[in-house]
């Protein structure tokens, strides 16, 4: 008897510490009691509010980045881009991909200090919610606009309310049921205020996947102003300039993403190619070669590549 | 006899699968990089740094020693991992907060080792999971 007492007494401790421990917002509160660099207030001024239609949190939190960002549309324009009728809403990877439609760069943003931080230099940030509980979800999608560190709250554009001031500590809650999920969406030459390169650069990418290639080299340059040496930066760079038919653009990034990297075979690779389509057959041999001796994984690739350019079938 | 008949098909049996299989492992194209594909081998060994280091922290080591596993082990247990299953991890990693309590910590630690026993299940080389088969 007295062992199940304690067994239940055990039971109902961790309970209690899981509950509890859903209740905290950790974010929030580091937030309210060590703010870092961030500046104590910020509001983003210029975001157009677009009262939501029924169901269309998602198309108009959308459209209202994206006109922000200089594109004219509305929440009408975005639906069929973001908005799934059959699921009466619009999911996370649909409103991830719909920017790269409108030769925007989206980049996840990962924290709430994050989130902050592009409210701080100026980016509106799409947040996803969920307002109701885990297991009666009530999805929702808002931009955030601003915040203010020394009232600990929040602004948004949300559903019918411009600038909706909410505790921090709340938005985290309803932010973390949303599995943390949050927006930049930016021209392509202005990058996120706190990204990494990587995420920079798979944002970049999906510019190139929909064959936006001028954005998607905008983004890639300005990726190289911020972090000069990426050799992801100089790589893409080059073949978004190759996809327009700027060859000695393209020419150019792949050189110096070769001088940069010279251990980086796909570099070499994509050098070999637009020399021997400029007719420079020896040099691209030598590139080629390049790419065979530093291998790695793909280097049947470079193989093949050494083979054509010595052909001169290019 | 059978045997006989084994060693007799053996060779041809050889060289008519390679040149099956030749076409489809010889043929590479001569293209560009591209830099969707540069990009997931970046990320890939960065997810792998970045489990490799978890995996060399002082408090994690003690962790995996107390569960008896050396760290060594845990770190070649990462190395066999593809990508796949090194991604799954750390985005693992990437949900602990910073400054999370000892017990969720804990917690935590014996979650990821399972997990790498699930996987090493998967490969064939653990069998603690009898309901986890080896994949063929």
């Amino acid at each position: 008897m007295r062992q199940r007492g304690t067994v239940w007494r055990a039971l109902l401790a961790t309970a209690l510490a899981v509950a509890l421990g859903a209740c905290a917002a950790p974010q929030a509160e580091r937030l309210t009691q060590d703010r870092g660099t961030l500046p104590a207030q910020a509001k983003v001024e210029d975001v157009p509010f677009f009262a939501q239609e029924r169901l269309y949190c998602g198309p108009a939190s959308m459209a209202m980045v994206l006109a922000w960002s200089g594109v004219e549309v509305t929440q009408e324009s975005v639906a069929p881009a973001v908005y799934t009728p059959g699921r009466e809403g619009s999911l996370p990877a649909d409103m991830a991909a719909a920017p790269r439609r409108y030769g925007r760069l989206a980049v996840p943003v990962a924290t709430l200090n994050d989130v902050l931080a592009e409210l701080a230099a100026g980016h509106p940030v799409v947040v996803f919610q969920n307002l109701g509980l885990s297991w009666l979800p009530r999805w929702h999608y808002a931009v955030a606009t601003g915040y203010d560190l020394d009232t600990s709250e929040i602004i948004l554009h949300s559903a019918m309310i411009q600038d909706h001031r909410t505790p921090l500590s709340k938005f985290e809650h309803t932010w973390r049921r949303g599995n943390y999920w949050a927006l930049t969406v930016l021209p392509p030459d202005r990058l996120p205020a706190r990204a990494e390169p990587l995420a920079v650069l798979r944002g970049a990418s999906g510019l190139e996947r929909v064959g936006d290639h001028k954005a998607a080299a905008a983004a890639y340059a300005a990726a190289l102003r911020r972090w000069p040496d990426n050799l992801g930066a100089a790589i893409g760079l080059g073949n978004a300039r190759y996809a327009m038919g700027d060859r000695l653009g393209a020419e150019a990034a792949f050189l110096a993403a070769a001088t940069l990297h010279p251990e980086a075979p796909a570099a070499w690779n994509n050098l070999a190619h637009v020399l021997a389509e400029s007719g420079e057959r020896r040099a691209a041999i030598r590139a080629a070669e390049e790419a065979v001796r530093r291998g790695g994984e793909s280097s049947a690739t470079y193989r093949a590549t050494l083979d054509e350019v010595s052909r001169g079938t290019n | 006899m059978f045997r006989k008949l084994c060693r007799f098909i053996a060779l041809p049996l050889a060289v008519v699968m390679f040149l099956i299989s030749a076409p489809i492992t010889m043929v590479a194209n001569a293209a560009l990089v591209t830099t969707d594909s540069l990009i997931s081998s970046m990320s890939a060994q960065q997810d792998r740094d970045k489990v490799l280091n978890f995996f060399s922290r002082e408090d994690v080591s003690s962790q995996f020693r107390s569960l008896g596993l050396t760290p060594d082990e845990a770190r070649s247990r990462v190395q066999a991992m593809s990508d796949e299953e090194v991604r799954q991890i750390a985005g693992k990693l990437d949900q602990i907060p910073a400054g999370q309590d000892a017990l969720g910590f804990i917690a935590f630690i014996i979650i990821l080792a399972l997990l790498v026993l699930a996987v090493t299940d998967l490969a064939g080389i653990t069998d603690v999971y009898p309901f986890i088969h080896p994949m063929k």
